[in-house]
């Protein structure tokens, strides 16, 4: 049961405003049954109740979390290769943020500094390519150890898994729309991957958001810049599912940035061009009909000198 | 002299009945600015300000306010200061040590209770206080039975609000943990930083020593209690990761040193330390000053100060500016540092007491155990 040109109906954090009962409203997704992935939830996975009151459709979560859970359980040979695979992942991630730190500062202060507007303009151009370069870099060496994993544990090679992966299918043939609920990002989008979802929810009407949004993109980008240490620069964790090409989503970003350091932001926006960095706070509301945008509402979008503007559908 | 004081004086001998309004209507001591007036009614020959704070005497003299029951002293005390305090009061030669019968901000400690100051700019962090709304974990006792010391040994163990036996915890150690507890409001605090996202589920064995100031001045059987009998004991009982960098020794004064050197001499086992108001004494020539006590924890950092390896990778050290021991742990940040180790030191205007180690306790734990807040978009 798929559209034909799937709808992506994207929103910030559902509190303390909730938008989710009007965007839907407004979307044209229509009343029929939309499946629910709520495994950003981890533990509290399925508790949709509230959801429920919100929309007319009828909600049935497909329990991936859950699922996931049970797959461990039986198969320990499993479960302990995808710890190895995390804790790799958390080393390579280390790494990663020992070489980025160094080079976030270069760029910042490339960026501050004043001088000569065409040497300045070059060197900053390259501090960011170097960033850039870190960047891809760590994609593909964070890539090279999902594959390796991957390569071993798939729907092909493992029965378990190619079980769980056809039951979830089937469920999911029962939806034109899917609702992906916010919530740990990398918990989400491990288990989307696991079962290699992103071919049958590209088909998809997708409500999605914060951290269910955020895994639509080509990669996921962590950002927080209120930690209680302070701030924290934005890291590449892996790629999304590439639902939303071109878009780099920043969910709550009013509480999560410090959006008066323009240096800072704009960095952001540089860094992560030609993608669009894209504000999605409680109350945002983002529409595309396939990638086109066709509805926005208190969405931002940060420019290449760190301003913030409101995004707006063509 | 404090406004309000000379407000209540200015019009010559106040009425009884005017103290008794101006004591109901303001908080005490008082604080006006970075002025502080200690205020003490009653009948007295002297009063003294005792206070345990580096830099200031230790007994500070009260003035008789003229006409009335009245005692008064006033001390200058930074912005965001909090010291803790008694009242001498000497009546026909008698001491008494007293707590500040009008104010009811009360710290306790092992040794009873002080009066707390809190000064221009502190405020009590809201998560050090009990949230509703935070899920609460949970405490059971367990016996360890220890090779090294030949007894058995029972410790708390903290287990988070959202256990699952089927998932993988890093292990927090902690000195003294029954007094974290007690003193620190340690589970409270646990709770509210794993409900806030800002470190992750951790399991935290509290252990307590029968004889802290030997067992944890430098005492090999100490580390090896850690590494040979706790560390086993945990991992059989608990779902751990068993990895250096998912575990972190923590513990204050002589905790502090406990956790250095159990991490000094056993190098492979602590990924990180959180050590607060060390007791890191030491002697650059002759005898030092501290007292027996101290001989082994000097004896250890001397020799610590001489070869101090790479105890761990990451280190979490705080200390309060008005305690002698910050010149101690100054001194310790550049040993560390030139080994390599990522250090993180925060100064406080406090002093040693559990209070400062509880309003410190955010920002080591979730430098060293970050949690999933950066991960979680809700």
């Amino acid at each position: 049961m798929s559209p034909e040109v799937p709808l992506r109906l994207l929103l910030g954090p559902q509190r303390p405003v909730v938008n989710l009962d009007s965007a839907v409203a407004r979307s044209g997704i229509g009343d029929g049954p939309i499946g629910v992935i709520s495994a950003a939830w981890q533990e509290a996975e399925g508790d949709i109740d509230d959801v429920q009151r919100l929309v007319q459709n009828p909600l049935s979560d497909l329990r991936i979390y859950e699922r996931t859970e049970g797959l461990f359980a039986a198969d320990e040979r499993l479960h302990e290769a995808y710890r190895l695979r995390q804790d790799r992942l958390k080393e390579q991630q280390r790494l990663y943020r020992m070489r980025l730190e160094h080079l976030m500062v270069a760029a910042r202060q490339t960026l501050h500094t004043e001088g000569d507007p065409t040497i300045v303009a070059a060197e900053r151009r390259h501090a960011i390519s170097q960033l850039r370069a870190l960047d891809r870099h760590h994609l593909g060496q964070v890539e090279k150890l999902h594959s390796r994993f991957d390569s071993v544990f798939n729907a092909d090679s493992h029965t378990l898994l190619a079980e769980h992966a056809a039951a979830i299918e089937d469920d999911l043939s029962r939806f034109k729309t899917v609702l992906i609920t916010g919530g740990n990002v990398i918990v989400l989008v491990n288990r989307l991957r696991l079962y290699g979802l992103d071919r049958h929810l590209r088909r998809k009407n997708i409500i999605a958001w914060s951290a269910g949004a955020m895994v639509l993109c080509d990669h996921i980008v962590l950002f927080h810049d209120r930690m209680p240490q302070g701030r924290r620069d934005p890291e590449i964790v892996g790629q999304g599912m590439g639902l939303l090409p071109g878009i780099v989503l920043l969910p709550d970003a009013n509480r999560r940035l410090r959006a008066k350091e323009s240096v800072r932001t704009s960095l952001f926006s540089r860094r992560f061009a030609p993608a669009a960095c894209m504000t999605l706070d409680n109350g945002s509301l983002l529409l595309f009909e396939g990638k086109t945008l066709c509805d926005s509402e208190a969405a931002k979008r940060i420019t290449r000198d760190g301003r913030f503007k409101r995004v707006r559908a063509a | 002299m404090n406004p309000a004081l000379r407000k209540l004086l200015r019009k010559g001998t106040p009425e009884p009945a005017d103290i008794d309004a101006l004591i109901g209507e303001l908080d005490f001591p008082l604080v006006d600015g970075p002025d502080v007036t200690f205020v003490f009614r009653g009948t007295a020959d002297e009063v003294y300000l005792r206070c345990w704070i580096s830099g200031l005497d230790t007994a500070q003299p009260f003035q008789a306010l003229p006409g009335t029951d009245l005692w008064a002293t006033t001390i200058e005390l930074p912005k965001g200061s909090r010291i803790e305090y008694k009242f001498e009061v000497i009546t026909s030669g008698t001491k008494e040590l007293i707590l500040d019968p009008l104010n009811d901000v009360i710290a306790h400690d092992p040794f009873g209770a002080n009066s707390v100051c809190q000064a221009f700019g502190y405020e009590r962090p809201k998560w050090t206080l009990h949230d509703p709304v935070a899920r609460a974990g949970s405490l059971q006792s367990r016996q360890v039975e220890s090779r090294v010391f030949q007894e058995s040994r029972e410790i708390q163990v903290y287990l988070p609000a959202t256990f699952r036996s089927n998932r993988r915890y890093p292990l927090l150690v902690v000195h003294d943990g029954v007094d974290y507890l007690h003193y620190a409001d340690l589970k409270a605090v646990l709770d509210n930083l794993t409900h806030r996202l800002e470190i992750p589920s951790v399991i935290a064995a509290l252990i307590q020593s029968p004889d802290r100031l030997k067992e944890y001045g430098g005492d090999d059987r100490h580390a090896r209690f850690l590494v040979e009998d706790l560390l086993p004991s945990m991992n059989d009982a608990y779902p751990l990761r068993n990895a250096a960098d998912a575990r972190c020794l923590m513990g204050a004064s002589f905790g502090g040193v406990a956790s250095l050197h159990a991490a000094w001499r056993f190098p492979e086992h602590f990924g990180s330390l959180l050590l607060q108001s060390g007791s890191f004494a030491f002697s650059d020539i002759g005898r030092h000053q501290r007292g027996p006590v101290f001989d082994p924890v000097v004896r250890f950092m001397n020799e610590f100060r001489e070869q101090p390896g790479r105890p761990a990778d990451r280190v979490f050290m705080s200390c309060g500016m008005y305690e002698s021991l910050i010149y101690e742990n100054r001194s310790l940040v550049p040993h560390l540092q030139a080994k390599g180790v990522d250090l993180r030191f925060e100064e406080a205007r406090d002093a040693h007491n559990w209070e400062n180690w509880r309003d410190r306790l955010r920002i080591g734990l979730s430098w060293l155990m970050p949690g999933p807040a950066w991960m979680v978009y809700e």
